[in-house]
């Protein structure tokens, strides 16, 4: 099945919501980011090479919560789809929390800051934590953008959730390489 | 929406009924379990192959329809197009995110030939007071040409073969060249569903003559 129409040709594109804006809005830039790092999470999981199932479970739900936040970032919050869709739930910020802190209690105690490298998978997640950053900053533009028409409720949401994911990213990168027998490279200045 | 629940059914032909040379409304029993919401399509499956169509019935319709164009090079339309009364087929759904989103604004369907199929499940429905375009190459294409009629505020039937019976209203031309020329200029709601190339063209004149008109797009073909 054909999927274009080639309606986006002249720079602009349409929300789910059915607007039409310019590919370098805000927003668009903001689910840009977050389709972004849903692959470079895809690069993680396929980096661990199978070995590790109950990994690359936990990766494929964050990215099937970062779907979410997608089609959350890509609907106009005062357009009649926008009720349509799922959202993201505090919960999902508790998940992470756990899965955090389960993984940090294998970790050795951190002496210092680290380079990001290492394993090809840890390396991968430490890209995938700038990303995660970087669709965050995208989100508070956005947020501040209409912050006083009552729709912040989910977004304040997907901006907590990406505050903690970019934490356990650091902690996955860590782990990533935990799980290979390599140890922190920390940084000499 | 219904989206959470798409699973895979099975449906026995019931009825055929032609609505043109090449196009005709086909009736399935609706299976037990299964729910849609207007707009939303369903896959078949048939050797192999898997084709969407629209369902053109109402949600509380005792069966489900299908309005199918005989594309005549193509496969799958001939099998359902030729298949015997009480064959039975297999469909997953409901599929799809084209759906009426109720708003303040005026709303405008356009539909090149089958394209009519989500606004006549729509319009089954209840929804009416639309404004509603379907882009045909000649006057026997104009599929639920009543149905329409009844429920519009205003029925455009947009014919680019000239023909010889042409109605008072029929507008001779593409549905863009209505669209360009002769729609006030307002931020309506447009859903588009049909071909590809009319979905493009209409997005552009969207662009340039419609600034903050919603889209909500269905490409058939
Ligand atoms: C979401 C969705 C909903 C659809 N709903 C319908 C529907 O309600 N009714 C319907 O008839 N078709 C519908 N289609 C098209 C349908 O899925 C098949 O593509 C069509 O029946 C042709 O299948 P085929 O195997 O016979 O031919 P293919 O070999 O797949 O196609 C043959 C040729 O016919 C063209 N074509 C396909 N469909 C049409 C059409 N409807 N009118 C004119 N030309 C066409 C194709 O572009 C291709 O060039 C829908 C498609 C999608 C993606």
């Amino acid at each position: 099945m054909k999927i274009y129409t080639g309606g986006g040709d002249r720079g602009k594109t349409s929300l789910f919501s059915g607007e039409r804006i310019a590919k370098s809005h805000d927003r668009v830039e903001a689910y840009g980011d977050i389709d972004e790092l849903c692959s470079i999470l895809g690069a993680v999981a396929a980096s661990l090479g199978g070995k590790y199932p109950k990994v690359e479970a936990e990766i494929h739900r964050i990215q099937s919560d970062l779907m979410k936040v997608g089609a959350l970032l890509s609907t106009s919050p005062d357009a009649p789809a926008f009720a349509e869709l799922e959202k993201i739930e505090e919960s999902s910020v508790r998940t992470l929390e756990a899965n955090m802190d389960r993984m940090d209690a294998d970790l050795p105690p951190l002496r210092g800051f680290i380079l990001p490298g290492g394993d090809m998978s840890a390396a991968w997640a430490h890209i995938a934590r700038t990303v995660c950053r970087r669709a965050e900053r995208h989100v508070i533009a956005l947020v501040d953008s209409f912050a006083d028409r009552g729709h912040g409720s989910d977004y304040w949401k997907v901006l907590a959730y990406m505050n903690r994911l970019s934490d356990y990213l650091f902690v996955l990168a860590r782990y990533c390489n935990h799980l290979s027998d390599r140890s922190d490279i920390l940084w000499k200045p | 929406m219904n989206s959470e629940s798409i699973r895979e059914y099975a449906t026995e032909l019931l009825g055929r009924k032609n609505l043109s040379e090449d196009a005709c409304e086909l009736r399935f029993s609706f299976p037990a379990g299964f729910s849609f919401t207007p707009g939303q399509f369903v896959r078949f499956e048939s050797h192999g192959l898997k084709r969407d169509y629209s369902i053109t019935t109402a949600p509380n319709d005792k069966g489900i329809e299908l309005c199918v164009r005989d594309t005549g090079t193509g496969h799958f339309s001939s099998v359902l197009a030729s298949a015997e009364i009480g064959t039975e087929f297999r469909f997953s759904g409901p599929h799809g995110y084209f759906v009426y989103r109720p708003s303040t604004r005026p709303v405008v369907f356009v539909a090149t030939g089958t394209g009519v199929a989500p606004f006549v499940s729509m319009t089954r429905s209840g929804i009416s007071g639309y404004i509603f375009l379907h882009g045909v190459k000649h006057t026997p294409d104009l599929y639920y040409e009543n149905l329409f009629r009844n429920a519009a505020r205003i029925y455009v039937p947009c014919v680019s073969r000239s023909s010889d019976d042409a109605e008072s209203d029929l507008f001779q031309g593409k549905v863009t060249d209505y669209l360009g020329t002769v729609l006030e200029r307002r931020p309506y709601d447009f859903y588009l569903c049909g071909k590809r190339e009319m979905i493009r063209d209409v997005t552009f004149l969207v662009d340039d003559y419609f600034p903050g008109a919603r889209i909500y797009t269905e490409v058939f073909y």
